[in-house]
């Protein structure tokens, strides 16, 4: 198995198998339980799936990972991936998905720094417990990202999706 | 901070701070996540102490004060006082922590600042230090942790101190 320690050991060292897959090698009770609260974000009634997929991927732009960027959770309408650099001046977007993106651009950022409004306007859309959930969800991805990139996880195998185009984050107004 | 909860959770009360927090309202995702968390804590090859050590640390650069304020019995009973606990501030590298729970501290400060530029001087620090296995733990245990106490902070209503309270794990 590679260790971080070997892959550690040179900084041109190429990527290893993705987190997940070292994770499930190594620890397969953790892997198991992670994988199963992952999966229950994508199967409950209060955000629906396309609104989470658009945030992770929002979120893997504003990390630039690759690993994140090229995997797909769950399929968008045509156009989507492409457009959500440029969110706020797309009309692809509707307000749901918008209150949602602009939430998950502050909260990658700082947390603290989120406003009553943008919570308000993800709650106009989803009720309390939408919100909750996509606070829960946020925390995933942001987390899976972040492991992806200390660990450097390759892109995903079967991805058609080039690098990420970052985009600016908007003030959510 | 000090904003008002922008989530009520009224007529929970159950006895478990997390199901009666408002996570309690996602029951689709409620009992895995306490599983997780077992698990983190219960099931991998750091001990509690350690792992406390990268949970408070996470809760101190977060600014969660529910998170700082919290210390898990289990930690305690494995060793980590309070005089260790007040050496997890930014003075760490030249306090009488261990070299392991000085690289724990490293390694938290490094997922939470900058996931993707880890230098190769802590690369080779940790793996002189601990297992894969331990490596593998300790990113999912801060990956974890830094997504609760994000939780907190977005959910509002955070006071502006609280004492230290020691409690069980929430199961």
């Amino acid at each position: 198995m590679h260790s971080f320690a070997h892959d550690a050991s040179a900084q041109t060292a190429s990527p290893g198998p993705p987190y997940v897959e070292r994770l499930e090698q190594a620890l397969p009770n953790l892997f198991a339980a992670h994988q199963q609260l992952y999966r229950s974000l994508w199967q409950q009634a209060h955000v629906p799936p396309a609104i989470l997929e658009l945030c992770r991927l929002r979120l893997a732009q504003l990390h630039r990972s690759e690993a994140d960027w090229t995997r797909e959770e769950h399929a968008l309408a045509p156009g989507m991936r492409e457009q959500l650099a440029r969110w706020h001046e797309s009309e692809a977007f509707d307000d749901a998905a918008r209150a949602c993106i602009a939430f998950a651009e502050v909260y990658a950022m700082d947390a603290s720094a989120i406003s009553d409004a943008q919570a308000q306007a993800v709650q106009s859309h989803y009720g309390d417990a939408g919100l909750v959930l996509l606070i829960e969800a946020l925390g995933l991805f942001d987390g899976m990202t972040r492991l992806n990139l200390l660990w450097r996880s390759p892109p995903a195998a079967q991805g058609d999706h080039t690098t990420p185009e970052r985009g600016e984050a908007s003030d959510g107004q | 901070m000090g904003s008002k909860a922008r989530v009520e959770r009224k007529g929970a009360s159950s006895g478990n701070p997390v199901r009666d927090s408002a996570l309690g309202l996602v029951p689709e995702t409620l009992d895995h996540y306490l599983r997780l968390n077992s698990l983190v804590w219960e099931s991998g090859p750091l001990g509690p102490a350690e792992l406390e050590i990268a949970r408070l640390r996470n809760a101190r650069k977060v600014g969660c004060v529910f998170c700082k304020s919290v210390r898990y019995d289990i930690a305690r009973s494995d060793g980590l006082s309070e005089e260790r606990v007040g050496m997890i501030d930014d003075q760490f590298m030249h306090s009488a922590l261990s070299a392991r729970e000085k690289a724990i501290i490293a390694f938290t400060d490094q997922y939470l600042d900058d996931p993707s530029g880890m230098p190769a001087s802590l690369r080779d620090e940790l793996a002189a230090l601990f297992s894969a296995e331990e490596l593998l733990h300790l990113s999912l245990a801060i990956a974890h942790f830094n997504g609760f106490s994000r939780c907190a902070v977005s959910l509002g209503g955070m006071p502006d101190e609280l004492p230290v309270m020691e409690i069980p794990l929430p199961q």
